[in-house]
């Protein structure tokens, strides 16, 4: 077996790092190879893959598997492919679905890292006696805590709150400190085939960006949340039907030119089956609640500052936190923000650190 | 310090210095030629196939003309039970063929090929120690089988299914009889007579030679029609050129695994039944699958509860240990072995069972080795499972 050893031999310790087929991992365990770890690499296998490669989703079909292991190959680290597909199944597919069903607009990735990469993968990284464990998240985990990545552009530490706080001293973040275009750059000086992959944007389990079809395949066919429904408006009219719940999430923009002037999603209400709709001004909101809080640093008291970002791409605002109750918080902002909407991430900062987050309720 | 052990035997094996050498003046000195070429170049290569041609004649007893390299194992069995199938269907004979549910993937994905052309497909069932259950054979055979096929030595498990008793079912009904011999060569007395079979397929590198060359002995050919349509080389039965080199490989390494099956199958049985002993000692609940069975002397197949294959291997691997659970799969994240199931062994468990195959070159510290490593691999591994909930 080749590693990363020193010229003097020794290592700057075990690390697993999780490959998944695209540029990113494939840089980030390329650097740590550099930087005199013992490498190895992991791809889970998370889902039934479809055998062709679907273009706009290059990290999870079978072809992803082998680019990792050629990666691998080239780097002379031994590579595996761990099978989570049941956990993932449940953990990150089925909540997935549950929460479309209670209304609200889960982000997967969130659980992902929270239950799959940095708690399944991690108990496999426990096994193997690594030291650390490794991904090609755009952030940046030092001296036990979480920051932003350097490239604004990419910052992935929104997607991250929900990991374990003891677990970020273990974990390395070797492209978090650089842009994607030095990753490509990196990639392509080091000559590996993964260099000009496509940029994965969609969520890897659901094809083509329907997730409705996922919906449609894990759900009872007389499911409320797929079932028609009213669409009122805040005062209670009723104004529309809608063809079910889950194919809406707030701040969508809705057609309904009898009202006269532009209508946006504003709730939904699973009780009632009902879209509600408002103006432009009713989606702005000045109170974000955050429930199952995860704190990646010391929590905060009622009354502390910090910044929230409430969506992966809006801008964090300064907020105060003005309630505190178990696992949840209240915080009111100093300006309103636009679609607050339950089951996506609050995530608190200061500056670029992460201090922790919660799911919007 | 790691160790490098490799005991994944059954999945191939380095070429033996011996057949190189005899393979090199194939590939690059002045025996490169065409085989059905006129010239000194093409009857040189000529000599070469035909050299080989005997060589597994007599390794397989049977006459050289029954001898029809192909490609592989996969090919092997492609060509009997498909071809079978197909000349069974021509002749008026059913268009149905019958496979054990314990044989190699190529064996059951022709079967059921048939199928989706329309013919039928029997997979006959095993009992717990991996043997066909002659009844469901009688049934298959009343019913009227165009091919039967079977292996002779399981790739999994090393049981060896008992060709003699269906190749005799097999000839009283007048059934075409497949033999997948590919695990048995060189590892027991693997004799063309001893079958009864109408065909029999060996490949190459599993005893020592090159890969993608193998042969099937094909003693009736009006029970075969060809797959492949070409320029009539090897009497149009497997036409395309020869894969000269590799059929002078396969020839060679037949010759060596033949002549030496006596002292191979010793020294691997001794060396599987000390591993066998010295994990059952460390691992109380450790089984070796087909352990009643009569079997091969070069694979074991352990189930360790409480674990899963592909943590174990992995564990093993950084440890320089090679080995494999089921067969080897292309992804490596392998499906529970189909043999074991169709065994009777229970989901979970056939996904926490490795397979140790044994060659020529493995030694004792190989075991001790193994001895010293897989106990802590299962308490990783277990420590996984228990995690994961698995």
């Amino acid at each position: 077996m080749t590693t990363g050893r020193r010229v003097d031999g020794s290592t700057g310790g075990r690390v697993l790092v999780a490959m998944s087929g695209g540029v990113d991992s494939s840089v980030a365990a390329a650097l740590l190879v550099e930087q005199g770890y013992e490498v190895i690499g992991a791809t889970m296998r998370l889902f039934c893959y479809s055998d062709k490669d679907v273009a706009d989703r290059p990290c999870c079909s079978m072809d992803s598997i082998a680019d990792a292991a050629a990666v691998a190959a080239k780097l002379g680290i031994p590579h595996y492919t761990l099978n989570l597909a049941d956990r993932f199944g449940r953990d990150v597919i089925g909540d997935f679905v549950a929460e479309y069903s209670r209304g609200r607009t889960p982000i997967p990735c969130v659980r992902c890292n929270s239950f799959t990469k940095f708690r399944d993968l991690l108990t496999h990284a426990d096994a193997l006696a690594c030291d650390y464990i490794a991904t090609g998240h755009y952030a940046i985990a030092r001296d036990g805590a979480l920051f932003r990545g350097r490239d604004p552009g990419k910052d992935q530490s929104y997607f991250l709150w929900g990991i374990d706080r003891q677990v970020i001293a273990r974990m390395l973040t070797p492209v978090g400190e650089q842009t994607k275009p030095e990753t490509r750059a990196a990639a392509r000086n080091l000559g590996l085939i993964t260099a000009d992959k496509a940029e994965s944007v969609e969520i890897c389990f659901v094809p083509d960006g329907d997730y409705v079809k996922i919906l449609e395949e894990n759900l009872p066919s007389d499911a409320p949340a797929l079932a028609p429904g009213p669409v009122v408006t805040t005062s209670g009219r009723m104004v529309g039907e809608h063809e079910g719940f889950a194919r809406y999430t707030i701040g969508q923009r809705r057609r309904l030119p009898a009202l006269g002037e532009p209508m946006y999603v504003v709730s939904i209400q699973p009780e009632t089956r009902s879209v509600v709709v408002g103006t432009a001004d009713e989606l702005f909101g000045h109170r974000v609640e955050l429930d199952e809080l995860n704190w990646l640093a010391t929590p905060l008291g009622v009354g502390d500052t910090c910044q929230v970002q409430i969506r992966y791409r809006s801008k964090a605002v300064p907020a105060r936190v003005s309630t505190i109750s178990g696992a949840s918080l209240t915080l009111d902002l100093s300006e309103p923000a636009r679609a607050i909407t339950p089951g996506q991430s609050g995530v608190l900062y200061d500056g670029e650190r992460v201090l922790g987050g919660g799911l919007i309720a | 310090m790691t160790q490098s052990v490799y005991l994944d035997n059954a999945a191939t094996t380095p070429i033996r210095p011996e057949v190189l050498e005899a393979m090199m003046p194939y590939l690059t000195a002045d025996k490169f030629g065409n085989p059905s070429s006129a010239h000194t170049h093409g009857r040189a290569a000529k000599a070469g196939v035909e050299g080989a041609r005997r060589q597994v004649a007599t390794a397989l007893g049977c006459d050289a003309r029954e001898v029809i390299f192909t490609s592989g194992g996969t090919e092997c069995d492609n060509l009997a039970i498909l071809g079978g199938a197909f000349a069974a269907r021509a002749a008026g004979r059913p268009f149905r063929v019958a496979v054990t549910s314990t044989d190699h993937k190529a064996m059951l994905a022709a079967a059921h090929a048939v199928e989706h052309l329309g013919g039928e497909a029997i997979v006959l069932p095993v009992d717990r120690q991996g043997a066909a259950d002659l009844e469901a054979v009688d049934a298959a055979l009343a019913k009227g089988i165009g091919v039967l096929g079977t292996m002779w030595v399981n790739n999994e498990t090393g049981v060896i299914q008992d060709v003699a008793a269906l190749g005799a079912r097999c000839a009283a009904a007048g059934t075409p009889f497949h033999v997948d011999a590919v695990q048995a060569l060189g590892k027991i007395q693997c004799r063309m007579g001893d079958t009864t079979a109408t065909f029999l397929a060996v490949s190459g590198h599993k005893i020592g030679g090159p890969k993608g060359i193998g042969a099937l002995v094909v003693k009736n050919r009006e029970a075969l029609e060809s797959l492949l349509h070409g320029g009539g080389q090897q009497w149009g039965i497997r036409p395309g050129t020869e894969n000269v080199p590799g059929i002078v490989g396969l020839g060679r390494a037949a010759e060596l695994a033949v002549a030496e099956v006596g002292t191979t199958s010793a020294h691997v049985a001794s060396l599987r039944d000390e591993l066998e002993r010295c994990l059952r000692e460390r691992i109380p609940d450790l089984v070796v699958n087909g352990a009643d069975a009569v079997r091969a002397p070069h694979v074991s197949n352990v189930t360790i509860p409480g674990t899963d294959s592909s943590t174990l291997l992995m564990h093993l691997d950084l440890d320089g240990i090679a080995c494999s659970a089921a067969s080897a799969c292309s992804t490596g994240a392998a499906e529970p072995s189909h043999v074991l199931i169709a065994m009777g062994l229970a989901h979970d468990l056939a996904a926490s069972s490795l397979r140790f195959s044994f060659g020529k070159q493995n030694t004792k510290a190989d075991v001790a080795w193994v001895v010293e490593i897989l106990p802590e691999a299962v308490s990783r591994a277990r420590q996984v499972a228990g995690a994961l909930g698995r």
